[in-house]
């Protein structure tokens, strides 16, 4: 799996740069910033490598896994549509990715469609799981590419918040999205990260963290 | 378009639900919460134009009382939104 570092005034700048190393497109990329400052911000980008076996094949048994793919499979070939579905290698949460061709109906409205999928198939692989324990859905990645999108859009906020000193409210997001834009400023001494608003209309809200009380 | 009012309290009620599932982290949903968005749904004529709507919301609610998990209740929930959306 190949990977380079770039370095641009922003998070898009550097991922273009190390995009233009690797002759890659954005689509095929896992991205990973290293630091960030005002004036320069370092990315990792590694080509995600599609051509590799399922992971199903190559991963230790994994009864679990390997029933909700059984399970997942069947259920999309009842809808009639022609996908192939592995088990993501290495990850936790148990994660299914769905691939094929023409899968934007799979995806749905906001995802709408996915996070349904994702819904049944927990709840048909259920009694196989332990309390707690979930299966993560994801289609074309369409997950993991929302997930790059909202960080970058959280640390474009964070940038904007550390120059101005005010709150940004950003677009209502979904739970997953919420918990990537939190997960991504947690480490930040400048900025912090709050929710307001209710289900489906809730929204991050961005701001500068304020220096703890004497 | 005719349930645009009920599939909207629908869409709202599933992601309540599936925010408990997915879990953000930045807000606490009660059951009672969830129990009250579907009883909203219930509440609109518009879900008894259509086919098994209220059929659907009714075991919604149901497996919010009887400590369902939550993909159960928002699987059901969105039986009932595409009832309404096909029919």
């Amino acid at each position: 799996m190949s990977s380079a570092e770039g370095r641009g005034r922003t998070v898009d700048e550097a991922v273009d740069a190390a995009l233009i190393e690797l002759k890659e497109s954005r689509r095929n990329v896992d991205v990973k910033v290293i630091s960030e400052t005002p004036e320069q911000t370092l990315v990792e980008v590694t080509v995600i490598d599609h051509t590799a076996a399922p992971a199903i094949d190559s991963a230790p048994a994994n009864g679990k896994a390997e029933v909700a793919r059984g399970l997942v499979e069947g259920l999309l070939k009842h809808m009639g549509v022609r996908a192939q579905v592995t088990v993501r290698t290495g990850s936790e949460p148990i994660t299914l990715d769905i691939s094929g061709r023409d899968l934007g109906a799979l995806i749905g409205w906001r995802g709408e469609t996915l996070r349904a999928l994702q819904s049944v198939t927990n709840v048909m692989v259920g009694r196989h799981l332990a309390e707690g324990e979930r299966i993560i859905v994801d289609v074309e990645r369409y997950r993991q590419r929302r997930e790059h999108t909202v960080r970058e859009i959280a640390m474009r906020a964070a940038r904007q918040v550390k120059m101005t000193g005010d709150p940004i409210t950003l677009d209502a997001m979904q739970p997953f999205e919420r918990r990537a834009i939190h997960l991504a400023l947690e480490g930040d001494p400048d900025v912090t990260s709050g929710s307001i608003g209710e289900e489906p209309e809730r929204r991050v809200v961005v701001g500068p963290r304020k220096p703890a009380a004497e | 378009m005719p349930g645009r009012a009920a599939a909207g309290r629908i869409r709202k009620a599933i992601a309540l639900v599936n925010s408990v599932a997915d879990g953000a982290g930045d807000e606490d949903v009660t059951p009672t919460e969830i129990a009250e968005a579907i009883r909203d749904c219930l509440e609109l004529s518009e879900v008894d134009q259509v086919a098994n709507v209220r059929r659907y919301l009714g075991e919604a609610l149901d497996a919010v009382s009887d400590g369902m998990p939550a993909d159960f209740v928002a699987m059901t929930l969105y039986a009932a939104l595409g009832a309404l959306t096909d029919g």
